[in-house]
């Protein structure tokens, strides 16, 4: 069942749209490469990578992948052919989840490292110098995608449409949530994320970002949200019917 | 041995409507078709035995077990849906292959049970093309070799002749009849009544999400042979085809509904059926699709139920 969903998510068109939208950071540090931009350097690839890649490029490629899951087999009925395999709903449901935490990585990761890559090079830094950078977005890609495939992972279980919700909670809770007074901040992934980037990167555009949560504590914080979510979607999937049409 | 499919006054409901009414009745060994116009609950019945649905009442068991979230009784059964919807982007093989590892079997053996499967029902030719290029016929085999596969106990067939081709149709009902011959036991759906005595006369009748008789179809054929049975065919030469069947002397009628479309009556749907391959290899005629629409069974049903 992992096998068959890596292979559904890479290979289909779904998984070239999203390639090819994952590797958008390149084509940015790219262009500003070639242009010449004179500010461009490792403090100025930080900046673009978290409204850019985490806040947009990301949500977007976990939402679509996440939500495809288990919501695609009903509307395209093939969940039957699924369902009548000794396997167990949740068996199947985690199976999937598993199959969808290695394509995102294999989709999302290798961005990362190659506009890093690109950035040290043309600020003639050597790919050791700022090694905590390429560190600390590599474990924020990985965790968001861990933490926010669960999340749409679980809308697509329970939800007939998934997307929309989807969209909402990504790209306006997400975005606005940071702006709001108080605690607030802290009911977004978003928030736990920036954590665990301020921790792992003294220095850069995260340093003026006020959290009270450390690195390790945020990223615990966030697989515990996303154990949460992939339990509830497999119970929730083992209790539901489906009535699907011909 | 005892019934393959035992149900008590099995209830469903979707909401407010009724998708079974207090279904009883017992399946035999052997080949049972389940009989009934479309949106009578024959795919109802069929989701509930495999687990896809949960009853609302009554008691539904599966060769003795009950159904629901039931893993282990699925290794029993082979199940062909009636949506023709498959993956793809899966070529014929890796359908097959991939359900395969799904029942625990070894890569080597699935890909060699898979070629196997796929001979069975005769698509070793397009086991390489992705499903997405299949025509509704070989869909139909593609869906009924993933579910005779892992050699179930129990097939469970949910109209497996919809759409397809003469040729299919041949060699659909040879892979049930084979299978039946093996020891298995098949429950097949339909709402062409026709296609279901080809391979067996056990019939369940369901009309309104209840079973309204059961036992030999002979019994109530003399009462269906008095409705002209309506035959839907897509062809790219609906004319030569008309002119061909109206030299039958059972047709009653002949209409051209859409372009590539003929519609036809006949009283004698066993003799249309078994002719049909025969006036279409003799003309080197395309048909590509066979439909029959319920509206014969349904004037029957409506007869039985008062």
């Amino acid at each position: 069942m992992t096998v068959l969903t890596i292979r559904y998510l890479l290979s289909t068109r779904r998984g070239l749209a999203t390639l090819a939208l994952s590797w958008i950071p390149l084509l940015l540090v790219s262009s500003l490469a070639l242009a010449r931009v004179p500010s461009f350097g490792i403090l100025l690839f930080q900046s673009l990578m978290v409204p850019l890649f985490l806040q947009i490029v990301l949500i977007f490629v976990t939402l679509v992948n996440a939500t495809s899951l288990i919501r695609e087999e009903i509307d395209d009925n093939t969940l039957p052919y699924l369902l009548t395999r000794p396997v167990s709903k949740p068996t199947l449901a985690l199976s999937k989840y598993a199959g969808y935490l290695v394509a995102a990585m294999v989709l999302l990761l290798p961005p990362v490292v190659v506009a890093y890559g690109v950035t040290a090079a043309y600020a003639g830094t050597g790919l050791g110098t700022d090694s905590e950078v390429l560190a600390g977005f590599l474990a924020a890609t990985a965790l968001a995608v861990i933490a926010y495939g669960a999340l749409f992972f679980f809308l697509s279980v329970v939800l007939r449409k998934p997307l929309t919700v989807g969209l909402l909670i990504g790209f306006v809770w997400e975005s606005v949530v940071g702006s709001l007074p108080g605690s607030v901040p802290k009911l977004s992934l978003i928030y736990y994320l920036q954590s665990v980037l301020k921790g792992m990167i003294p220095v850069g555009s995260l340093s003026g970002f006020a959290t009270d949560v450390t690195a390790p504590v945020a990223a615990t914080v966030l697989i515990v949200f996303a154990v949460i979510m992939v339990v509830l979607a497999a119970v929730m999937f083992q209790r539901m019917e489906f009535r699907q049409k011909a | 041995m005892s019934a393959v499919v035992e149900a008590k006054g099995v209830m469903k409901w979707y909401g407010e409507v009724l998708g079974l009414n207090g279904f009883t009745a017992s399946f035999n060994p052997g080949i049972t078709g389940l009989v009934g116009p479309n949106g009578a609950g024959k795919s109802t019945l069929f989701k509930l035995l495999i687990g896809q649905l949960h009853a609302n009442g009554g008691d539904l068991r599966l060769l003795g077990q009950d159904p629901w979230n039931n893993v282990e009784l699925k290794r029993k059964i082979g199940y062909c849906p009636e949506s023709n919807q498959l993956y793809g982007w899966l070529t014929g093989q890796a359908f097959v292959e991939t359900l395969l590892r799904l029942d625990g079997m070894r890569a080597d053996d699935a890909r060699k049970t898979a070629e196997e499967s796929l001979a069975f029902v005769g698509l070793t030719g397009a086991k390489d093309r992705p499903l997405r290029t299949y025509s509704r016929g070989m869909r139909q085999r593609a869906k009924l070799a993933q579910a005779l596969a892992h050699a179930p106990e129990l097939l469970i067939l949910d109209e497996p002749l919809s759409g397809a081709d003469p040729m299919a149709r041949v060699q659909i009902l040879r892979a049930i009849s084979d299978f039946a011959k093996r020891g298995g036991h098949v429950i097949m759906s339909t709402h062409v009544l026709y296609e279901v005595e080809r391979v067996t006369s056990n019939i369940v009748l369901i009309h309104n999400g209840k079973a309204i008789a059961s036992g030999d179809l002979h019994a109530i054929r003399a009462l269906i042979d008095e409705h002209p049975h309506a035959v839907r065919i897509a062809t790219s030469k609906p004319r030569d085809l008309a002119q061909a069947l109206t030299a039958m002397e059972h047709i009653v009628s002949v209409e051209f509904p859409a372009p590539e479309t003929l519609l036809v009556r006949t009283r004698k749907p066993d003799a249309f059926y078994r002719e049909l391959p025969e006036i279409v290899v003799d003309r080197n005629l395309d048909v590509h699709g066979l439909e029959s629409p319920d509206d014969s069974l349904e004037a029957v049903f409506r007869y039985l139920v008062g």
